[in-house]
């Protein structure tokens, strides 16, 4: 016998009342006054358990018999009703928990570090050239238009970089993909009175340097470094990726808030920068890696990539801080969309090694 | 008077969750409905008020197709934002034509599958309302900002000569001008919370039991001026602190400006929250005899929301559970009601059937209405 309340239907009024099943399957319900409910067992509609929540039986009337005895409700209908106590099961059974939990962290950790990239990539790939083309529609205006000004380079020397790109650089990517049709605009970019000297490639295989980088670049092979990197982002379709991580990120975050209140959405908007500049600096040392791999088919020494790195760091470090001793920021390198230049650097000096011993391919 | 009080634990949620997360992962999101039905009625269930419960009613399976139908939108919504920006204009105002209809299902569901003691609520607002309040102004807005684009465009160019060689007077006026408008933002957002209150609860029932209220604009600007106030003084702070740094880098300004965004956002935000909610809610009557009071204060809620952050960032997200309970805790236990008259005499009033679609989509895009306290 269970006891709790009873409700009559639809009403707040409740009832002292107790709960029985007997051995033919048939139920009684006793409210105080002494009026009595009784029916078949399977006619009855039961909550789920949840915690130790109110647990509500329906009866046939629509009349309704609540109990906090949630333990007596499920011996009774042990054998009786199919309940939906699976979840409840799993609720309560510390070794689910922890199946849960490991679980969890494992395919959190998972999906952010190899599933999202792996899927972006193979999304990226499968779709055709042309969506490469739509992504970058507009954008060189919209560059134009907000942050670049004019070359100030001269006609000549413009026309030579890119002569030499044509007919040099662009044909060592052609095994990977010939579709590429790449192009190079020479721009200035200035922030405050600062010359950023920078390299970016366009999805759709539109390369623009900046004059300084022209400027702080000793020789040929440095142009040629960078130009093969932004080459990688372009082959690797980097831009087609970000995007779809960053929708992947977007609906992840989603299903994680959706039923919270505003409380975590900042930590969560944190995690999901640390997770993107992740993505990015991953993006970075495949464009790296596919430049000196190109650099020693092309024969030039990938020691020049390092030494451009270096001089645009060193420059931009000038710029801003010009007494200031620069202290190690541990933390927000992990908020970096680049790799630590030092990374950088190693692995270009790595490859000048094997460039050095006329090695084709490098470990 | 008495308040409402939570019987649950962060435990024992905590397991709830984690299994949660566990069916979502291994059905690859499609058991994500039933899992916002446990984690609601888990929260709506241990509800007590004067020995009594709420009840939250609503089946994964209702949910689910407004649920999918959301996710294909925002997915949409995302990349077409990411590809055609200029879309994401047209987007935008498409969401904006619907929102007002998503609230008024959002609201009209969520009562319907919400019960105390046996008894559903119900909502009878007007579809026309929620368009006046929900489109109408939010157009006030934007037509606000259109102008002071037009204002500061003509305007701008003109001071720019004159004040030439007095660059003082541009640098006030454009303070001041900066000011008036975030002023004039602050009070339509203000009204704007304080109609959809009005529209929210004046149009609710429980059982045959119809809540009223009464709001003065004039309160509620009172509580956003205060907290304009109140926004100023960590802005002036962070200001003194960046030029007191001087030039002491990128990173040092970042973490100034990160934590100064926070302790600016939660101590804003609780103060609004708290100051509005206990004027709401003297301010409401359940038949013209029930009343109600919170109790909730400001400090409280920005202390509490504040380590709640901080316990979900340590944890990575672990101590969610343990944070939802804390907020249900403190809010709960901060809302009084007047249970002298007591409940009995409330019955369930039939209602037309309607869809869980609505709620769903809004839920996706964020539109966040629940009922309860």
């Amino acid at each position: 016998m269970v006891e709790g309340y009873w409700h009559s239907k639809g009403s707040a009024e409740r009832f002292y009342a107790t709960f029985d099943i007997n051995d033919l399957g048939r139920y009684t319900v006793v409210v105080e006054d002494k009026t009595a409910y009784r029916g078949d067992v399977a006619s009855l509609k039961i909550s789920e358990r949840l915690g130790n929540v109110e647990r509500k039986i329906t009866l046939e009337d629509g009349s309704l018999f609540t109990t906090l005895d949630n333990d007596a409700i499920d011996t009774l209908f042990r054998h009786r009703q199919k309940s939906n106590a699976f979840v409840h099961y799993l609720e309560t059974h510390m070794q689910w928990i922890a199946v849960a939990f490991v679980v969890a962290i494992l395919t959190g950790i998972s999906f952010f570090k190899w599933g999202i990239p792996w899927t972006s990539e193979k999304i990226a790939h499968a779709l055709p050239y042309e969506t490469n083309q739509l992504i970058a529609k507009g954008s060189m205006k919209f560059l134009d238009k907000a942050v670049f000004d004019e070359s100030n380079l001269s006609k000549d020397k413009q026309e030579k970089i890119r002569n030499h790109f044509q007919t040099k650089i662009a044909p060592l990517s052609y095994e990977d993909d010939n579709k590429i049709d790449y192009k190079v605009y020479f721009r200035s970019w200035k922030m405050g009175d600062t010359e950023i000297p920078n390299a970016l490639a366009l999805p759709s295989g539109e390369i623009i340097v900046t004059d300084k980088f022209i400027q702080l670049a000793t020789n040929q092979d440095e142009i040629d470094a960078v130009m093969l990197h932004e080459m990688g982002h372009v082959v690797h379709r980097h831009g087609l990726e970000m995007l779809i991580e960053g929708t992947f990120i977007t609906v992840a975050v989603m299903m994680m808030t959706g039923d919270s209140s505003s409380i975590g959405d900042m930590g969560v908007g944190l995690g999901s920068a640390l997770v993107s500049s992740s993505y990015s600096r991953g993006h970075e040392s495949e464009a790296d890696l596919y430049a000196f791999k190109k650099m020693l088919k092309g024969g030039i020494d990938p020691k020049s990539f390092s030494n451009i790195m270096n001089n645009m760091t060193e420059y931009m470090n000038e710029q801003n801080d010009d007494n200031e001793t620069k202290k190690e920021n541990k933390i927000l390198d992990y908020f970096a969309s680049h790799p630590s230049t030092k990374e950088r650097v190693e692995l270009a000096n790595r490859y000048s090694e094997c460039f050095k011993q006329g090695l084709m391919s490098c470990k | 008077m008495e308040a409402l009080r939570f019987t649950g634990t962060g435990s024992e949620y905590f397991k709830i969750w984690i299994v949660n997360v566990l069916l979502t992962i291994i059905t690859l999101g499609i058991y994500y409905p039933w899992a916002k039905v446990r984690n609601r009625r888990y929260f709506y269930a241990n509800t007590n008020l004067a020995d009594r419960n709420f009840e939250y009613h609503a089946t994964g399976k209702q949910l689910l197709l407004g649920f999918l139908i959301g996710l294909v939108l925002f997915v949409i919504y995302n990349i077409v934002t990411q590809v055609a920006p200029q879309f994401a204009v047209v987007f935008m105002a498409l969401f904006m034509l619907i929102l007002p209809w998503l609230i008024w299902r959002s609201v009209m569901f969520n009562m319907k599958v919400t019960s105390f003691s046996n008894v559903h609520f119900s909502f009878r607002g007007k579809l026309k309302t929620s368009y006046k309040i929900f489109l109408g102004y939010p157009l006030l807005v934007i037509i606000f900002i259109i102008i002071l684009g037009i204002v500061a465009s003509i305007a701008i160019p003109q001071l720019h000569i004159e004040t030439m060689e007095n660059p003082t007077i541009l640098i006030i006026g454009s303070i001041i001008l900066g000011f008036l408008s975030m002023l004039v933002y602050v009070f339509i957002i203000a009204i704007i919370q304080k109609k959809s209150k009005e529209y929210i609860i004046g149009n609710s029932f429980y059982g045959q039991g119809e809540f009223s209220i009464k709001l003065e604009t004039k309160k509620f600007l009172t509580i956003y001026a205060k907290a304009i106030g109140l926004v100023l003084i960590p802005l002036v702070v962070m200001g003194l602190g960046t030029l007191g740094m001087g030039a002491g880098g990128v990173e040092i300004l970042f973490v100034i400006g990160y934590l100064g965004f926070m302790v600016s956002f939660l101590l804003v935000g609780a103060y609004i929250v708290s100051r509005t909610r206990a004027y709401i809610y003297e301010n409401t009557l359940l038949d013209n005899r029930v009343s109600f009071k919170s109790t909730l204060g400001a400090r409280a809620l920005a202390w509490v929301m504040f380590t709640n952050f901080l316990m979900i960032i340590v944890t990575i997200g672990f101590a969610m559970p343990w944070a939802k309970v804390r907020m249900a805790r403190l809010m709960l236990e901060n809302t009084l009601v007047d249970t002298s008259v007591g409940f009995d005499d409330y019955i369930t009033q039939e209602q037309e059937r309607g869809g869980a679609i609505g709620e769903q989509i809004g839920e996706v895009f964020d539109v966040d209405i629940d009922v309860g306290f």
